[in-house]
C-alpha cells in the first residue's frame, strides 16, 4: 500500500441555504423554525486519496465545490458525512494575512499568526529573523499593519504562512495576488516545495499550472468528482468539455450575426458584411477558435451594386480594450464584387492570440471610401489550449539550446575579448 | 452540524493545554491593542475602575448612607474599601462577558480561513482581563494592609481566583459561541447584566435585603445567584478575615461545574462549525 497524505472517503458537505438569515430570536418565536431552509449539497460523496510527496489539483467551474472540498481537508468545515484522514503537519493558505490585527506591528503580527497556524513560541522565535528577511518591508516590520500598503500586508502574510514548514500544504489559487514578481515568488516557492516533498493541494483555474505543477487531479462538477486521474489527461478533459459547453452556449445564443438594424452601422452601405464564420483548421464551422491552431475567419457580404475596388478589414480588440490587430486585404489588392452575396475568407495559420474575449470590427472601403463599417459588433472568444502565456498574444520564435562558456575561461580577458568580437 | 459515523482527523487534536501558545498570542493581542493609540495608554486599566469606585462611594456612602460592615480585624469599616472587594470579581465578569460576546463575530475571517478552535480566543481575551483584575486585587491588598486588615484567609485567595476564573471564562464561551446563532443575545445579556448587578449584594449588604418581597423569596435569589456567592465569599477571606461557609464552597464549586458542563455541550453542539457560520 502506498503512503497516503490524504484520504477522503464518500465525503458530503450540505449547507443550509436559508432565504434570510433566522438568527433573531424575535424571528424564531414569531415564525417558527426557519421553513424556507433549503438544504444545498456543496460536496457530494466525493472520494479520493493523495500519495505523500506529490501535488494534487483540484479544478472546476466556479461553484463546483473547489473551495469547500479544501476547507474540509483544512479542518475548517467538517464534513456531514463520509470520512478525511490527513496525515501530516497541514498549512492552509486559504488567504495572506487574514487574522492580522491592525493595530499590532508587523512582529507582533507574526507572533500571533504563527500561533493561528499552530507553531510554538519558540518556533516562531527560530524563524523571526528569517520570516522577517523574506517579507523585505524594512523597518515597517515594528509599525502597526494598519500603515501598510496592500502588497506589504500580503508580503508579510505569506512570509508568516511559508515559514511553517509544512508537511501538507493547502493552496487556495487566490493567495496568488500582489504584483508580478510577488506571483513568481510565491510559485516558485511552490515548486521549491514540492521538490523538497511537501504535499501540495492546489484550487485553480490554470490549466496551465494543473499541468506543469500536478501529478493528479480532480475535477469537480457540481460538488461531485467528475474525473480523477493524472493531472494532464483530467485537464484535457476538462478542457474539451469546457469547449463544447461553450460552443453549445454560442449555438443557442444565435451565433454571431449582426442584426440589420444596428445603428452603429456607418459607410454608403452599397455593399454591407452580413454576418461572420469562423472555422477551425479542417475548415469546420466553429464558434470558438483555439489559440495558436489554423483558423479561417469568413467575411459574409451582400452588394447591392456591383463594387470595382473593395478592401475588406478586419479589427481585433482585447476585453481589455486593447487593440491587437488589423489585418486588411489593401496589400493584395482590391477585390470587384458582384451584385449578390458571397464571402471572402481570412486564413490564418497560427492564430496568435492568447486564450480570452475579443470584439471584431469589420469594415469594406475604396480607397477613402467607406461602404461599410461595423464598429465591435462580433465576438470572438479564443480558448486557450493549456499552454498560456502572459500578455495578449503568442509571439512566433524558436528557442536555441543555451551556449555556455566555462567560467575559467570567461575570466580571462582573452576569453572575455573572444566572446565580444564573437557578437 | 455533523451526523453520526462522521470521522475527521483533519483537524489537529486540541485541548485547552495544546493550545497554550495560540490562547497566550490572543491575550497578548487583547492586551497590547486595548489601549493602542491612547496616551494614558495601560493606565486607563486603573482609571477606570478607581473613576467607578469614587462615584459609587460618593452616592452610596454618602447620599444613601450605606454603612459597611467592620473590618476582620475589628476596626470600623471603610466604605470604598468594602465596595472595592465586591466590584471588582463584578467588573472581571462584567469584561470578560461583553468582550467575549462579539469576539468570534470580529474574528470571523480568520475563522474561515484557518482551523484553529473557537474557545481559543476567548480563553485568550479572559486572561487579558484576568491580568488586569490581577493588578486591581494588589491595590485592594495594599488598601487593605494599610488597614491593617491582613489574615491567614487571603491564602485560600488562589483557590478562590482559579474558581471563579473558570466559571467566568465558561459562562463567556458560552455565550459566545451562542451568540453567532443567535444574534440577539448580546441585547439580552446586556439586560441581564443589568439586573443581575442590582441582585448582586455589591453595594449593599445581603443582610438588608426583604428576606420576602410579595411572595418573592427576594434574599434567597440574591444569596443563590452565583456572582453573590462569589462576591460573598471573597468578601469573607479577603475583608472578614474568615473562612467561608462550606456550603458557600459547595455553591460556587456546583456554579463552577454546570458552567463548565454546559460550556463544553454549547462548544461540541455548536462551536465545532463556527468556520461556517460566522
Amino acid at each position: 500500500m502506498t503512503d497516503l497524505a490524504i484520504a477522503a472517503e464518500h465525503v458530503s458537505k450540505r449547507f443550509w441555504l436559508h432565504r434570510e438569515r433566522r438568527t433573531g430570536l424575535k424571528e424564531r418565536v414569531v415564525r417558527g423554525r426557519a421553513p424556507t431552509a433549503q438544504e444545498f449539497w456543496a460536496l457530494r460523496d466525493a472520494s479520493f486519496s493523495i500519495e505523500r510527496g506529490s501535488t494534487f489539483g483540484l479544478l472546476g467551474q466556479n461553484g463546483s465545490g473547489k473551495s469547500t472540498t479544501l476547507k474540509v481537508l483544512a479542518g475548517i468545515y467538517r464534513p456531514t458525512s463520509g470520512r478525511v484522514v490527513v496525515n501530516g503537519r497541514v498549512s492552509a493558505l486559504l488567504e495572506l494575512g487574514a487574522g492580522f490585527h491592525g493595530e499590532l506591528t508587523g512582529r507582533e503580527n507574526i507572533r500571533l499568526n504563527g500561533a493561528i497556524l499552530g507553531l510554538s513560541g519558540r518556533q516562531i522565535d527560530a524563524a523571526m529573523d528569517s520570516i522577517v528577511d523574506f517579507a523585505g518591508i524594512g523597518e515597517f516590520i515594528d509599525s502597526p499593519v494598519k500603515i501598510y500598503s496592500s502588497g506589504m500586508f500580503v508580503r508579510l502574510g505569506f512570509a508568516v504562512a511559508v515559514s511553517l514548514d509544512p508537511e501538507i500544504l493547502m493552496v487556495d489559487e487566490v493567495i496568488a495576488v500582489g504584483d508580478e514578481e510577488f506571483q513568481r515568488k510565491c510559485f516558485d516557492h511552490l515548486f521549491e516545495l514540492r521538490k523538497r516533498g511537501t504535499t501540495v493541494v492546489l484550487v485553480t483555474h490554470s490549466l496551465g499550472l494543473i499541468r506543469d505543477l500536478c501529478d493528479q487531479a480532480a475535477w469537480l462538477d457540481n460538488g461531485e468528482v467528475r474525473e480523477l486521474g493524472a493531472a494532464r489527461d483530467v485537464a484535457d478533459r476538462y478542457i474539451a468539455s469546457v469547449n463544447e459547453r461553450e460552443a453549445h452556449a454560442q449555438h443557442v445564443g444565435g451565433g454571431t450575426g449582426p442584426s440589420d438594424e444596428t445603428p452603429m452601422r456607418l459607410g454608403s452601405g452599397e455593399v454591407r458584411i452580413t454576418s461572420l464564420e469562423y472555422l477551425d483548421g479542417e475548415g469546420n464551422h466553429s464558434p470558438v477558435l483555439l489559440a495558436g491552431a489554423a483558423c479561417t475567419i469568413r467575411m459574409h457580404f451582400e452588394a447591392r451594386s456591383p463594387i470595382s475596388r473593395a478592401v475588406f478589414g478586419l479589427g481585433f480588440h482585447h476585453e481589455s480594450g486593447a487593440n491587437v490587430a488589423g489585418p486588411n486585404s489593401g496589400r493584395v489588392g482590391p477585390y470587384s464584387l458582384e451584385r449578390g452575396s458571397g464571402y471572402v475568407d481570412f486564413a490564418v495559420d497560427e492564430l496568435p492570440f492568447q486564450q480570452g474575449s475579443f470584439q471584431v470590427s469589420t469594415a469594406i472601403v475604396e480607397r477613402g471610401h467607406t461602404y461599410d463599417y461595423a464598429n465591435r459588433e462580433f465576438d470572438l472568444h479564443v480558448r486557450g489550449q493549456g499552454d498560456e502565456e502572459p500578455g495578449l498574444t503568442r509571439m512566433p520564435g524558436t528557442w536555441r539550446p543555451p551556449v555556455s562558456v566555462p567560467s575559467s575561461e570567461a575570466g580571462t580577458p582573452a576569453a572575455r575579448e573572444a566572446l565580444h568580437v564573437e557578437q | 452540524m455533523s451526523g453520526p459515523g462522521v470521522t475527521t482527523t483533519a483537524r489537529p487534536r486540541s485541548s485547552i493545554w495544546t493550545s497554550r501558545s495560540l490562547i497566550w498570542n490572543f491575550a497578548q493581542r487583547e492586551l497590547k491593542s486595548r489601549f493602542k493609540g491612547t496616551t494614558l495608554g495601560w493606565a486607563w486599566s486603573l482609571v477606570v475602575p478607581l473613576a467607578t469606585l469614587f462615584t459609587y462611594s460618593l452616592v452610596f456612602a454618602v447620599i444613601f448612607r450605606v454603612a459597611p460592615p467592620d473590618f476582620g480585624n475589628g476596626l470600623p469599616g471603610f466604605f470604598p474599601v468594602w465596595l472595592f472587594s465586591g466590584l471588582i470579581p463584578w467588573a472581571f465578569f462584567l469584561i470578560t462577558v461583553n468582550t467575549a460576546i462579539p469576539t468570534l463575530l470580529a474574528n470571523g475571517p480568520i475563522l474561515q480561513k484557518v482551523y484553529f478552535p473557537s474557545y481559543a480566543p476567548i480563553v485568550g481575551s479572559a486572561g487579558a482581563i484576568l491580568a488586569q483584575t490581577l493588578i486591581e486585587f494588589g491595590i485592594l491588598a495594599l488598601a487593605l494592609i494599610a488597614f491593617g486588615n491582613v489574615g491567614l484567609t487571603w491564602l485560600l485567595f488562589p483557590a478562590w481566583l482559579v474558581i471563579y476564573a473558570t466559571f467566568v471564562t465558561s459562562v463567556a464561551i458560552s455565550l459566545a459561541i451562542m451568540n453567532v446563532y443567535f444574534r440577539d443575545l448580546v441585547h439580552l445579556v446586556n439586560v441581564g447584566l443589568q439586573l443581575l448587578f442590582f441582585l448582586t449584594p455589591i453595594i449593599y449588604l445581603t443582610a438588608s435585603v426583604p428576606a420576602e418581597w410579595y411572595g418573592v423569596p427576594l434574599r434567597a435569589i440574591v444569596s443563590l445567584n452565583p456572582i453573590a456567592l462569589f462576591v460573598e465569599s471573597l468578601r469573607a477571606l479577603s475583608y472578614d478575615l474568615q473562612i467561608p461557609l462550606l456550603s458557600t464552597w459547595v455553591g460556587i464549586l456546583a456554579w463552577t461545574l454546570g458552567a463548565v458542563a454546559i460550556s463544553a455541550f454549547v462548544y461540541r453542539r455548536w462551536g465545532l462549525d463556527i468556520g461556517e457560520s460566522v
